[in-house]
């Protein structure tokens, strides 16, 4: 047990070595806490006459603090109190630094906890409990039952997932093969110990395009990219068992279990990837999705190695996949998007056998917004949903269909006849609603007096329709934000905290940068935007965020429209030739059916 | 600067408030204090001019992605970058 002596140099502040006086004595300790607006001469003549083993003394104000602080020293030293106690010093003026420049035996600056001081006090090594700040993961699906709350919309779109399930049989695709070979014939572990399948890389090649059958077979690389160097390898092996023991996992969520926060990353490179995702989860995300570039979408197959490029999204191998993974703590969720091109199916195959908690499919937006051919999206697409299945992925269903220009009930309708196929399929389909300034939107004014009322409609209404997770996105705020950062870290923030008012499951959130298009997305960017959503959080707790009735009169008008559009689509009788009919998002309003992998649907 | 750069990991972002006339005077002198301080892979990342000023925030890539990175290197992330 120490006797600790602690005193405020400010006239009035005195609030912080109030709490650490408190914590002390609940630690065993003996406080003295003088008042504020001593002299220093008192303060030591206190110290001395108590004979104390430690002084803390504290400093907020900011002018003159280094005279101060070294004639307090200067003093101290002078009573011998050097020789007898031991010294510290703290408060918003003090940086560690400064103090022991001034030759005190501690300073703490701003964000100091108790047990900090009371490690000083005892004359222990400080170790952060990170165990006790350790994130569990848990099940985004859990507590949901799927269940129609809309017979009318059920019975419709039940309709239509038949009418395509019974399209899509006797069909297939190089896509679906590959995916097959690679669920069938691929051993991860094998694979991990470098052991070559030469069967299946010869099979694999003769069901891929140009590029991966000519670095299957001469060892060719897509242009863009280059291999990662085994020097660079070593040297992230080394970095990871430096600094990965040091990264504690913190969560931006407050008070409330949900939402999750999540944060996409594909800088090109993996590595700087495995980066940016260490600086996240220390600074709270709760889960990682992995962006592939766009070309990828488009190539028939996957390279592999360790492969890193100049552009926009990661390039998705299997050995950039699991490296990746190794890099991403135990309690941080990891997703890969496998919804919208010609690798669909075989996506969820690899992210199943390496490890991921999550996947995205989207058929209608993949063949809507991102170029596939509808006939392959669809075939690719079922495929993908019974993998996800398979493998026990849980996949949101994204509709980014809508930032092209589709209105919001024809982009929902298309969600939730994904959502009903994989739950004819024994999937969990999570909804996934943008939060979004969209082109409908600005175009009718909805948002003319705030974000929040057309938001609120579409979550809504999802709830009357299906009882099923719900994870805002992607990211939340879409067109709110400027290159300005603090613009943009506050405008996630607040669609944040409507996320959080409204008990939605999950979000995934921007980086400041999100409307910067001259480079790479910063580590510093990312940071900006969790600091934000985490200081939303603490805002508003479990206090809601207030929707103008107007809310409620658009959910309205959206489940109306989802149905209306859904009884079109299953009257057309004819899957495909709805969406070619802008049942779903016609081209006037921005949806373009794709031709990547025009006629390469084979069967039937 | 040459150590303490190759410890960043991306980018250094260096903002302020430029007096001066237009916005475009306000990136180009962001933009030479950049490139003064011997930044080439300079940006600028926002700038908008009101009234006295333009307030500005400019970027040097130390590190793009699939670059050799300073903070990869043996013996950084161990602390003797410091």
């Amino acid at each position: 047990m120490k006797k600790v002596l602690l005193a405020p140099l400010d006239p009035v502040h005195d609030i912080g070595l109030k709490m650490m006086a408190r914590g002390l004595e609940a630690a065993g300790h003996t406080t003295i806490l003088l008042p504020p607006d001593l002299l220093l001469e008192e303060i030591i003549s206190r110290a001395v006459e108590d004979k104390v083993d430690t002084i803390l003394v504290s400093r907020t104000l900011g002018y003159g603090v280094a005279e101060l602080l070294a004639r307090f020293i200067d003093m101290a030293d002078a009573a011998g109190l050097r020789q007898t106690a031991r010294i510290g010093i703290g408060g918003m003026a003090i940086r560690p630094e400064l103090a022991a420049e001034l030759g005190f035996d501690a300073g703490f600056g701003p964000g100091t906890s108790v047990a900090e001081v009371i490690c000083f006090v005892e004359e222990r090594e400080y170790a952060p409990n990170r165990e006790a700040s350790l994130k569990q993961k848990f099940d985004i699906c859990q507590g949901y039952d799927y269940r129609y709350r809309h017979a009318g919309i059920e019975r419709q779109v039940k309709r239509v997932t038949g009418m395509i399930r019974e399209w899509v049989t006797g069909r297939t695709s190089p896509g679906i093969m590959r995916a097959e070979l690679r669920h069938a014939g691929w051993d991860a572990a094998k694979w991990r110990e470098g052991s070559v399948d030469e069967y299946f890389t010869r099979q694999y090649a003769a069901l891929c395009g140009e590029i991966p059958r000519n670095f299957y077979g001469q060892g060719e690389l897509h242009p863009k990219t280059r291999r990662v160097t085994p020097g660079e390898v070593r040297d992230l092996e080394a970095y990871l068992a430096t600094v990965r023991p040091q990264t504690p996992v913190r969560s931006v969520r407050h008070t409330g279990k949900r939402p999750l926060v999540f944060n996409q990353y594909g800088t090109g490179c993996p590595f700087m990837d495995i980066g940016h995702i260490l600086a996240s989860e220390a600074w709270g995300v709760d889960g990682v999705v992995h962006f592939d570039p766009s070309w990828g979408a488009r190539t028939e197959g996957f390279l592999d190695g360790f492969l890193t490029h100049q552009e926009d999204g990661t390039v998705l191998t299997p050995a950039n996949l699991d490296r990746i993974r190794a890099g991403i703590h135990a309690a941080t969720l990891w997703q890969v998007r496998a919804h919208r091109g010609l690798n669909t199916p075989e996506t969820v195959v690899l992210a199943g056998k390496l490890g991921a908690d999550l996947t995205k499919i989207n058929f209608c937006y993949g063949m809507l917004g991102a170029g596939t051919d509808p006939e392959r999206m669809v075939v690719d697409g079922c495929a993908a949903v019974g993998y996800a299945a398979a493998y026990n992925l849980p996949f949101d269903i994204v509709t980014n269909e809508e930032l092209c220009g589709v209105p919001a009930h024809k982009a929902f309708a298309g969600m939730l006849i994904v959502a009903d196929l994989a739950l004819e399929l024994g999937a969990k389909p999570i909804l996934q609603p943008l939060f979004a300034y969209s082109p409908e939107v600005m175009i009718n004014g909805w948002m003319a007096d705030n974000y929040i009322d057309f938001n609120v409609a579409k979550v809504q209404a999802l709830r009357q329709i299906l009882n099923a997770p719900l994870w805002p996105g992607a990211p939340i705020g879409f067109l709110t934000h400027t290159e300005d950062r603090v613009q943009s870290a506050i405008t996630t923030a607040l669609h944040a905290s409507l996320a959080a008012s409204l008990q939605v499951d999950a979000i995934s959130i921007a980086s400041a940068d999100e409307a910067y298009s001259g480079g790479p997305i910063t580590a510093a960017a990312r940071i900006d935007t969790l600091q934000a959503v985490q200081e939303g959080f603490r805002f508003f707790g479990t206090a809601g965020i207030e929707p103008t009735a107007q809310a409620g009169v658009w959910a309205q008008q959206l489940v109306e429209g989802i149905e209306q559009v859904l009884t079109a689509v299953a009257e057309r009788g004819d899957f495909i030739q709805a969406v070619y009919d802008g049942l779903l998002g016609s081209t006037q309003e921005g949806a373009y059916p794709g031709r990547i992998g025009r006629g390469t649907v084979i069967g039937c | 600067m040459q150590e303490a750069a190759r410890q960043i990991m991306d980018a250094l972002d260096v903002e302020t408030f430029f007096v001066c006339s237009c916005e475009a005077e306000g990136r180009n002198l962001m933009t030479g204090l950049l490139k003064s301080w011997g930044f080439r892979d300079v940006d600028i990342v926002y700038a908008r001019h009101e009234g006295p000023g333009t307030r500005v925030r400019g970027r040097a890539y130390i590190h793009r992605p699939s670059d050799a990175y300073g903070w990869l290197q043996s013996g950084v992330a161990q602390g003797e970058g410091k």
